[in-house]
This record gives structure tokens, C-alpha cells and sequence, in this order.
């Protein structure tokens, strides 16, 4: 490369990239160092006898969650794009909606419902005097997580997995069908094997956010990596130990996102072909339409009808009570740092998504790759990390205030920064993928087109690329304010002192037993994420028409 | 020489071997060069160079006494002005066709900008499809828009990258005598890639036949005894 070309390269792109880049793992840096740190007594202890049940627990969870979540998603993906009954255009998208249900908060919902003094035990015991045997009812268990999980989790596969139906799969299976095979035939030899890649796609994000959980694991009293690093960090103030546990996990997430690549292997997952011919559906006749319209029903009302309705029945109950001005508050907190970490999102994301297409390199594969991997590790790693990397640059602060006798008592720790320092670090991937893909669809010939116009790369920045993607933007924009309205492991431990949003304040509830009173909080949730997500596939199918 | 290209090197990343090993050419200004090539000669990646929008491993791009990139200095290709119309035309969707054509024309003065567009406009015979979208005009329609987009700022040199591939063969025809008329009335030096031999003798000066990423040979062309040649040729 001659000295041209690396002045090419090194410009104002890519160095505004290599900042975000640096902060992104900055964190992970300070996890790593820790990991190679010596060992203290605490961490013997919890290595010998706390860290396999630990280990066991997570394992055990993410296995059942993963083994349902591909059987209920896949099953709806295949049903909804093949066969034709009743409703099913209104199951296409409400299947979805399970999404906007975070999962810690459908978990104490069915909590309620289930428990002594829920609906059902006690419509049992008062109309048919029934009183059943608790350990049934019982959902605070690691069978309990998994239930849960697989409710709201399995949109993730459900999603994937029929885009690539509903776009690849027509020729084959209608070849299929014309070879004489039988549905059940289709959908083991040639459905599953096609969409393996699609599918393990989806189940690598829905075992990402199992790992991530903090919610629904504290509050049914599972232990899992989760819980301990939290546990070791506040129970035991041993930040030491639970930097050491938060980049266990983060090595067995790199480990399954790398068993993942090695299953992809060289098969794409995207669908570049712009000729796809959607699979006209089939109608389907006598008990068999009843059947799938009985399951895909039966999942829906217990993944979104059931929670939605007992979390309205509650929100009127303790109405009066909790929707004063400090509830506006909790709204407004709740949008505002959503907004704003959004915003930079955004910005960093259309930055490096737009430094990685015009000057592609080994070194912008490596800051794309690094963009992404914000997002698998999960929120109780950040945390501690965030928190250890900030106290230091606090006392940086200090120190440097001191030697110049200031009266410096500014820290970053009591500021919303260090909050919208670990949503950004999370959730970048999320915009960015979105954007690049926004890039990738448009593709380079119109930038070079206003180039040769006389625009730089900045002009043509803004009143070219800017709106041409403009779609895969706002699309980003909804799915990233989405997960930050709904996260909550980060926003615990991260948000600054008498800063709550909708999140934290409906887990504070539930944490003092009061689950009626946080009704309100999650319905808002949910009924913003559904709205979000409602008009996000609107978006979506316009932007593929 | 207008234009001056000399000993042109260029591999593409992770390629061993050169898509350009030594392209070396002079054009006269007016000239319309056509580059005859197979699929993978290497052609269209010499418009690239040219434009800026790819960067040489060596060689000298001098345009109208403007040294484009040598050894030292590459300078970008919004500096260049050189005009581009792209195979797929390239045409901003979320603009109309005036304001495509008025996109390059920031460098004017309002007055001169209004009037140029006015004039591009009734050049390429688009002035009543002045409000239209790119999407709402035909094939011949949207590439008379790139064209008039390109030529607009008054470009020292245009490159068009395979210009009649997105068009069907009777259009093509009109089009290309058409495209010929126009260049001349400008005095436009062109430079445009085809793989369509017809194309090259109807519309060329001069056309430069490309093997392997260097140059076979060079032949004028009959339109080259209404055009004042220069440049020996090599039959």
C-alpha cells in the first residue's frame, strides 16, 4: 500500500469509527484484565462450589428454552406460511406480539395468576371449593424460567424462521409437493434442513437473551450467572469475583456464537435474491384446519391474550393509586434516556456502517465484527464492567482536581452517562445491523454518482445516503427504543440515585410484593413495544415490497 | 493532450494477479473514445480509475492539464470534474428529475443554475417530465436523465459505463445516434465502455480494444473522416 492510500484511509470516518469502537470495548477490556487477575479466597469458594451450579442451572435453562422455543417457533413459522385457516392473516403479525411482553414481566403476571391468591386458585376454591395442590401451581421453578422464556422468546425464531419461509422455500416445496411428498414429509426433509440456518439464527438470539436475564431469574430465586454476578457484587462486595464470573459468561457466549458460525458455515443466512416468489398458502380442510387453528391459538393466548388481559384487570385495580405526577415522571424519565441513547445509537452506527461500506478492508471487517459484539454479552457483564471502568475515571477526575486544588466533586457515577454509556455498548448492534443492511440493499452507485457530481463524502452523506435509508433508519430507531424501554438488568444497577424508569419502578413493585401495583408501569411497556413493533413491520414489508 | 493516461497499474484487494497491467492512452479533446472489451477485461475498472472512484497501484490520470493521481497526490473524485453516467443510471429516487440534474450544479450562482437546468433540460427533450420521479419514466427516459445529469456541470471529460445495456435494441439504435449528436454539440470528450461492437463503430471516434487489462489495438472509425484525427492509429 503505497502512503497515499493509507492517507485514504485514515480520514475523518474512520477515525470518529475507531473512537465508538474503543469505547465499545473498553469494557470488555476491563472484564478480560480482571479474568487473568490472581484469585482471592472468595473465588475459590464460589469456583468449588457455587460456579457448577451456577454453570449446571444456566446450561440446563438455555437448553430446554432453546429445544421448545425451535419446536413452538418453527411449528407456527411452517403453519402460518403453508397452510390457509381462519385468521390466519391476523396470526401472521399478532404471533409476534409475545415480544412486547419483556419476560420478566410476564413472569410475575403468571406468577399471580397462578399463585394461592390468583385468579384461578381462587375462582377454584370459591365457585367449586377446590383447593389444589400448590407444588402444581408452582411456577417459581427452573421448569417455571423455561416456561416463561419459551413464551416470550420464541417470536425470535417464529419471525426469522418464516421470512425465510415466506421468501425462499416456494420452488422447493411446491417441487416437493409435485414429487407426491406428504406435508409432515415436506417439513422434516426439505423445510428443516433449508431453514437450519435461518432457525439457529434465531435460536442463538433467544439463548443471548436468556443469557442476559436478570428479572425473571431474581424473582423466581434461580441461580444462574446472572444472580451470581449481582449476588457476588453486592452480597459479598467482591467486584474482583464477579469480574471473573462476568467473563466466564462472556467466554461461553463467544463459544456459542462461534459454534454458531461453524453450523452456518459458508451458507448465507440473508436472502440477496431480489426474484422471490412468495408461497401461495394451501387451504386446509375437515379437522386439520380446526387443529392448527386450535395450537396457533392456544399459543397466542397464552403468550400474549392471558398476560395481557390479567395485567389490564390489574392496572384497573390499582389505577387511583399509582397514576400520579410520579408516574408522568417514570414515563417521561423512561422515553427521554431511551431517546437520547437512541439518538447516539443511531449516529454511531450510521457512522461506522457507512466508514465500513465506502473503505472495505480487513480492519473494517474487524469494527464491524466488534459493533456486533456488544450485544451477546450479556447486561450483568456490562454492568460491572461500566461501573468498575467509571469509578476509575472517577477517580482520574478526583485525583486531577485535587492536584490543581478544586473543589472537583463532579463523578460520572451519579450522572445518566454511565447509564447511556452501557445502552449504547448493548444495543449498538442492534441499529447497525439494521442500518448496514439498509446500506447494503441501496447499494454504492448513487454515493458514487453524487461524487462525481462534486459532493464529498460528508455532503453526499447527508443529502443522499441519509435519505435513501431512510426506512432501514426509522427501523432501527423503533427496535432499538424498543430494547431500552423494555431492558432492565442495566438500568438497575446503572441508573443514577432516585432515577427510575417504567422498568425498574414495576420490578421495584414486584420485588416488595406489591404485583398489582405494577400494572400499570409494564402495560405501558407492553402497549408502547406493541405499538413499536406493529408499525416497525409495517415499515419492514413496505421497504421489501 | 487533453486527456493523458500513462502506464496504469491496478489490482483489485486479495487478487493476485492485475485487472490493469500498464493502460496507457491520449485523447484529443472532442474525441469519443469507445473501450471494447469481453466481460472481465478489465474496462469498466479503467472508468473507475479514471473517475476516482478506484485508486491505481501506479501510473499518471491527467485531465485538461489537471494532474487527476500520480505517484504523489490522488485527488478525490468530486475534484476531478469528470462526469459519470453509471450502467444503472444511478438516478437519485428521492428527487425528481430536475433536481437530479440540478444536484451537481451547486458550484453556479442561483440565476446560472436555474438556467442551466432550463437548458439540460430542453437538450435531452425532458422538459415537460421536469416534476416526474425516476421510477415514473421509461428505460431511454431515465437515461436521457443521467445524461443530462452528468453533462450538466459541464464535465472536461465524460465516462459512460456501458450505456445501452439496460435498453432494448430498437431504442438502442435511435439512442445511440442520438447520444452521438449530442456529444458533438457539446464538444464533450467521452470515454464509454461497451462489449457490443455496432455500439463502438456508430458512436466512437476511435475504438480501443482491451484483452487482459492492457490494450490489443487501436482502429479509428468511419466517423473519425467527420472528426479531425490526430492520433496515428494501429489497424
Amino acid at each position: 500500500m503505497n502512503w497515499h492510500a493509507v492517507k485514504r484511509q485514515l480520514n475523518g470516518w474512520a477515525i470518529l469509527s475507531f473512537l465508538a469502537i474503543l469505547l465499545i470495548v473498553l469494557p470488555g477490556i476491563v472484564v478480560l484484565i480482571e479474568l487473568f487477575a490472581p484469585v482471592n479466597d472468595n473465588w475459590q469458594h464460589i469456583q468449588e462450589y457455587l460456579l457448577p451450579r451456577y454453570v449446571r442451572n444456566t446450561l440446563f435453562i438455555m437448553l430446554a428454552t432453546g429445544v421448545l422455543t425451535t419446536v413452538i417457533g418453527t411449528s407456527l413459522a411452517w403453519f402460518v406460511t403453508v397452510y390457509d385457516f381462519p385468521f390466519r392473516r391476523f396470526f401472521k403479525w399478532a404471533l409476534i406480539l409475545p415480544l412486547a411482553i419483556p419476560p420478566y414481566i410476564g413472569a410475575y403476571t403468571y406468577h399471580g395468576i397462578l399463585n394461592y391468591t390468583g385468579v384461578i386458585q381462587t375462582t377454584l376454591r370459591n365457585q367449586f371449593e377446590i383447593t389444589v395442590d400448590q407444588s402444581y401451581f408452582n411456577i417459581m421453578s427452573i421448569q417455571g424460567t423455561v416456561f416463561i422464556f419459551t413464551l416470550f422468546l420464541y417470536p425470535y425464531i417464529y419471525t426469522i424462521t418464516r421470512a425465510f419461509l415466506h421468501n425462499q422455500s416456494s420452488s422447493m416445496i411446491e417441487n416437493a409437493r409435485i414429487l407426491g411428498r406428504g406435508s409432515w414429509d415436506i417439513f422434516f426433509t426439505v423445510v428443516i434442513p433449508i431453514s437450519r440456518v435461518a432457525i439457529i439464527g434465531g435460536v442463538s438470539l433467544v439463548l443471548m437473551e436468556v443469557l442476559n436475564d436478570y428479572g425473571v431469574v431474581k424473582y423466581f430465586g434461580i441461580q444462574t450467572f446472572s444472580t451470581a454476578i449481582f449476588s457476588t457484587w453486592f452480597g459479598m462486595k467482591d467486584t474482583s469475583s464477579a469480574l471473573k464470573l462476568a467473563g466466564t459468561l462472556m467466554i461461553l457466549v463467544i463459544a456459542i456464537l462461534m459454534m454458531e458460525r461453524l453450523v452456518r458455515g459458508r451458507k448465507q443466512f440473508s436472502y440477496a435474491s431480489t426474484k422471490v416468489k412468495p408461497l401461495k398458502p394451501r387451504p386446509l380442510h375437515g379437522w386439520h384446519r380446526y387443529a392448527v387453528f386450535a395450537y396457533v391459538s392456544i399459543v397466542f393466548a397464552i403468550a400474549f391474550v392471558i398476560p395481557f388481559t390479567q395485567l389490564t384487570a390489574w392496572t384497573f385495580l390499582t389505577f387511583d393509586t399509582v397514576f400520579t405526577a410520579a408516574f408522568w415522571q417514570l414515563v417521561w424519565n423512561t422515553v427521554r434516556v431511551a431517546f437520547i441513547a437512541t439518538m447516539i445509537i443511531l449516529l454511531f452506527a450510521l457512522i461506522i456502517a457507512n466508514y465500513t461500506r465506502l473503505f472495505p478492508s480487513n480492519m473494517t471487517r474487524v469494527i464491524s465484527k466488534v459493533t456486533t459484539l456488544g450485544y451477546s454479552i450479556p447486561g450483568a457483564a456490562i454492568a460491572i464492567a461500566v461501573i468498575t471502568l467509571f469509578l476509575w475515571l472517577d477517580d482520574q477526575v478526583l485525583s486531577l482536581a485535587r492536584l490543581f486544588d478544586l473543589s472537583q466533586t463532579f463523578v460520572f457515577r451519579t450522572t445518566l452517562i454511565m447509564l447511556i454509556f452501557a445502552y449504547v455498548i448493548r444495543f449498538l448492534a442492534i441499529g447497525y445491523n439494521s442500518i448496514e443492511s439498509g446500506f447494503e440493499k441501496v447499494g454504492k452507485s448513487f454515493t458514487e454518482a453524487s461524487r462525481m457530481l462534486g459532493w464529498n463524502t460528508v455532503q453526499t452523506f447527508l443529502r443522499v445516503d441519509i435519505p435513501m435509508i431512510k426506512g432501514a433508519i426509522m427501523s432501527a430507531f423503533i427496535l432499538v427504543f424498543i430494547d431500552i424501554m423494555k431492558e432492565l438488568p442495566l438500568t438497575l444497577f446503572l441508573q443514577p440515585f432516585n432515577f427510575s424508569t417504567l422498568a425498574t419502578q414495576a420490578f421495584k413493585y414486584v420485588s416488595d410484593e406489591k404485583i398489582h401495583e405494577a400494572a400499570l408501569a409494564s402495560i405501558v411497556i407492553v402497549l408502547m413495544s406493541g405499538l413499536l413493533i406493529f408499525v416497525s413491520h409495517k415499515v419492514l414489508d413496505k421497504e421489501a415490497d | 493532450m487533453f486527456v493523458q493516461i500513462n502506464d496504469l497499474h491496478f489490482s483489485y484487494k486479495g487478487a493476485h494477479e492485475e485487472t490493469i497491467k500498464g493502460f496507457s492512452l491520449s485523447i484529443t479533446k472532442g474525441e469519443i473514445i469507445s473501450l471494447l472489451g469481453d466481460s472481465g477485461s478489465g474496462k469498466s475498472t479503467i472508468l473507475r480509475l479514471i473517475a476516482g472512484l478506484e485508486m491505481p497501484n501506479q501510473g499518471v490520470v491527467v485531465v485538461n492539464d489537471c494532474v487527476c493521481c500520480d505517484d504523489c497526490q490522488f485527488m478525490p473524485p468530486e475534484d476531478r470534474g469528470v462526469g459519470m453516467v453509471f450502467q444503472d443510471y444511478a438516478l437519485f429516487p428521492h428527487m425528481t428529475v430536475e433536481k437530479n440534474i440540478r444536484f451537481g450544479l451547486h458550484k453556479l450562482g442561483r440565476k446560472e443554475r436555474n438556467a442551466r437546468v432550463e437548458e439540460m433540460l430542453a437538450l435531452v427533450n425532458l422538459t415537460e417530465f421536469r416534476h416526474r420521479y425516476p421510477y415514473e419514466l421509461s428505460g431511454g427516459q431515465q437515461q436521457r436523465v443521467a445524461l443530462a445529469r452528468a453533462l450538466a456541470p459541464k464535465p472536461a471529460l465524460l465516462i459512460l459505463d456501458e450505456p445501452f445495456s439496460n435498453l432494448d435494441t430498437s431504442l438502442q439504435h435511435r439512442i445511440r445516434d442520438d447520444l452521438r449528436r449530442l456529444l458533438k454539440q457539446t464538444g464533450t470528450t467521452t470515454i464509454f465502455v461497451t462489449h457490443d461492437e455496432e455500439d463502438a463503430e456508430a458512436l466512437a471516434d476511435r475504438i480501443v480494444y482491451l484483452g487482459e487489462g492492457k490494450i490489443k489495438k487501436q482502429v479509428m472509425t468511419e466517423n473519425n473522416k467527420t472528426f479531425n484525427p490526430q492520433i496515428p492509429c494501429f489497424v
